[in-house]
């Protein structure tokens, strides 16, 4: 998970803000009722100013996996296996991390925890016919590090969405996973594209002219959700399903969503 | 199976145009997407297509074409004719007093009609329909249409033929139309079917010759000046042979005359003389197989005498009047009688209670609106009224009639 500084409730993981940490952090002037012991008395004795040591804080960070368990992300075998993975990995990783992390995958259930990597295969069933990203009040902490993972295959305003996500967070990392099919599909002939969360059917010649027309959509999709993580600080990656999961680690690694241990 | 209306069946063409929809229909193979947002703002694809593809047996073609079926079989009354379906059974009773004539042994053809019809309804089972008809005047259903055998069988025991005209034809006519094609039809009578009996209809002569003598006919005479009466009675022997038969006349319990007959074999007459005073007098044979015929009660005649009042102007009406008069017995013309008759003028005068009959125009005050029509007929007359017994309006013509309100004049008769 990211060493970034970041936000919490006293514990072992080094804060953004000042503490008692041993790691220092920045000096300042001595101000009256600062503690003696923290004056540095060698920079006073060589700049005959009174500066105090101000040392990093320990925190305790909370990480809540948002899992998107809608339909869409078992729209194919393929799919299903790689949201799998892709969460497995990020269960390792805050097993990994001294943080209490939690699942949540709507807002109508309490959050589960997540103690060992096993933990997450209860929510591997992909069978909700609406993302939780679609919910407006999904049981976030506050200053908690989120990490969303979803085809984000939904209708929605990236801004808002985002905006949503990362409000009251310490962090916010924002991962994509879709099919290749569904973001570079090719010319097929005529289909019935029936959606999978029960959002209506559409007779449809899929010729090259459709096909462009999908992909400028699926692109602008894919650019406003990038534009609106940026916007807030939140990072972004996307995951084309199949990717084996060393290329996944190292592509999410990249994106700064994982760091290496 | 059978079919009450065949041309039903044109709906199973249903079919084939729904295979025919679901054959030229275009279907697309199914895909399953996440994002179907991204595709619904393209151009869409006309779900109509002409091209023929293998047909799909989906479950809508499936339910559409077993809903047609259903529809076609419904319309076309299709029945199942398999030996659980109940048998329906119409029989025609010969209603007519002779079936109760009681043979030597206490036994009538109606007790042996009975018994056939009660044993056909056996073999038939309890869910056997059955339908029982009365011939008579009119023929009339006694049990039924398709009257459980239960009932039918109530209905037999109340059976007492006793009618003394009858039509058996006008009967089988009901019989074959309450039949249908699929019951089963029978004859219940005492005489035999005419030539070669009636077509697809069985017929159970139950009947029994024996030596009926019956009053065929019987009139009560008075002859007031003479001061005594008579009784003209028409005997009619049924048998081959000459029959010898008691007659009594009787008066208040009382027997007024008691006379051995020797009666030939058809009809014959005879008149016996009775005493003046004698209010009503039964007639009476003695007794023989059948009863109903055997006796008669006549009541004293009395003449009734109609008075006319004439008011009609001096011309040929009045004499073509005065001319039917004549002709008429039992009529009297007088100052103040029991019918008038007067110009249509004159009709609202005269007494209450009295009838009145109008000849020309009628009054103005009881014209109805509109103009005087003429008729040519035909004209259908009032038959229960008592001045129309017995007339007929055949090539009549009626010119300029002025239709009278229904509030002053009864109309005798309509065109």
């Amino acid at each position: 998970m990211p060493r970034t500084p970041i936000h919490g409730r006293i514990g072992e993981r080094l804060g953004s803000g000042t503490g008692s940490s041993l790691e220092f952090q920045d000096y300042r002037p001595y101000t009256p009722g600062d503690d003696l012991r923290h004056v540095d008395w060698a920079a006073y004795a060589r700049s005959d100013v009174l500066a105090v040591r101000l040392y990093r804080e320990e925190v305790a960070p909370r990480v809540d996996l948002i899992l998107d368990i809608s339909r869409s992300m078992a729209v194919t075998a393929q799919k299903l296996r790689a949201f799998g993975e892709l969460s497995g990995l990020l269960a390792c990783a805050c097993a990994s991390t001294v943080a209490e992390s939690r699942i949540i995958t709507t807002s109508a259930a309490q959050p589960g925890p997540l103690r060992v990597p096993e933990d997450i295969e209860r929510y591997l069933v992909c069978e909700a016919s609406l993302s939780a990203l679609e919910e407006t009040h999904l049981p976030l902490r506050r200053r908690s590090l989120r990490v969303v993972v979803s085809d984000f295959l939904f209708p929605h305003d990236p801004d808002v969405l985002i905006s949503r996500l990362a409000r009251d967070g310490a962090s916010l990392a924002i991962v994509q996973l879709v099919l290749r099919e569904e973001a570079e599909p090719s010319a097929g002939g005529g289909f019935r594209l029936m959606d999978v969360e029960g959002r209506g059917e559409l007779d449809l010649v899929l010729d090259d002219a459709a096909i462009q027309d999908y992909r400028a959509r699926f692109s602008r999709l894919r650019l406003g959700l990038a534009t609106a993580s940026r916007r807030v600080g939140a990072r972004f990656a996307q995951v084309i399903a199949g990717t084996p999961v060393r290329d996944v680690a190292r592509g999410l690694a990249s994106a700064g969503v994982l760091e290496p241990a | 199976m059978m079919f009450a209306t065949p041309l039903g069946l044109l709906a199973l063409l249903a079919i084939p145009a729904i295979v025919a929809i679901h054959l030229f229909r275009r279907r697309f193979p199914h895909r399953p997407v996440a994002g179907l947002f991204l595709w619904q703002v393209l151009r869409q694809t006309p779900e109509g297509g002409g091209k023929i593809a293998r047909l799909p047996i989906t479950r809508s073609l499936i339910l559409e074409c077993v809903a047609a079926l259903a529809l076609a079989l419904i319309l076309a009354g299709a029945r199942l004719s398999s030996t659980g379906t109940s048998q329906h059974l119409v029989v025609l009773l010969d209603d007519s007093a002779s079936m109760a004539a009681v043979n030597g042994r206490g036994e009538s053809p109606r007790d042996r009609a009975a018994r056939r019809v009660l044993g056909e309804i056996d073999r038939l089972g309890a869910r056997a329909r059955v339908t029982l008809i009365l011939s008579g005047d009119r023929p009339s259903v006694l049990s039924g249409p398709a009257a459980l055998a239960v009932e039918a069988r109530r209905a037999l025991e109340t059976w007492k033929p006793e009618a003394p005209h009858h039509s058996l034809a006008l009967g089988i006519r009901l019989a074959r139309e309450l039949a249908g094609r699929t019951a089963q039809l029978m004859v219940m009578s005492d005489v035999k079917p005419e030539s070669a009996g009636e077509d697809g209809a069985l017929w159970v002569a139950v009947g029994e010759a024996l030596p009926n003598v019956g009053i065929i006919a019987a009139q009560r005479t008075v002859s007031p000046d003479e001061g005594r009466g008579a009784v003209s009675l028409t005997l009619g022997n049924y048998s081959d042979a000459s029959v010898r038969r008691q007659l009594t006349v009787s008066a208040a319990a009382r027997n007024v005359l008691v006379r051995e007959l020797d009666v030939p074999p058809g009809s014959s007459s005879l008149t016996l003389p009775l005493p003046n005073g004698l209010p009503v007098v039964r007639v009476a044979l003695s007794d023989d197989p059948l009863a109903r015929d055997n006796d008669v009660i006549l009541a004293e005649p009395r003449s009734q005498v109609v008075s006319v009042e004439n008011r009609l102007r001096e011309g040929r009406g009045r004499q073509a009047l005065v001319k039917a008069f004549a002709a008429l017995s039992g009529v009297t013309q007088a100052e103040s009688g029991h019918l008038v008759f007067a110009d249509g003028t004159e009709l609202d005068r005269g007494q209450p209670g009295v009838w009145r009959v109008g000849f020309g125009a009628v009054l103005p005050a009881w014209r109805a609106n509109g103009e005087s029509r003429d008729f040519i007929g035909p004209f259908v007359v009032e038959k229960r009224h008592p001045l129309l017994l017995d007339v007929t309006l055949g090539g009549v013509v009626s010119t300029s009639i002025s239709i009278a309100r229904t509030s002053f004049a009864r109309p005798t008769g309509r065109s």
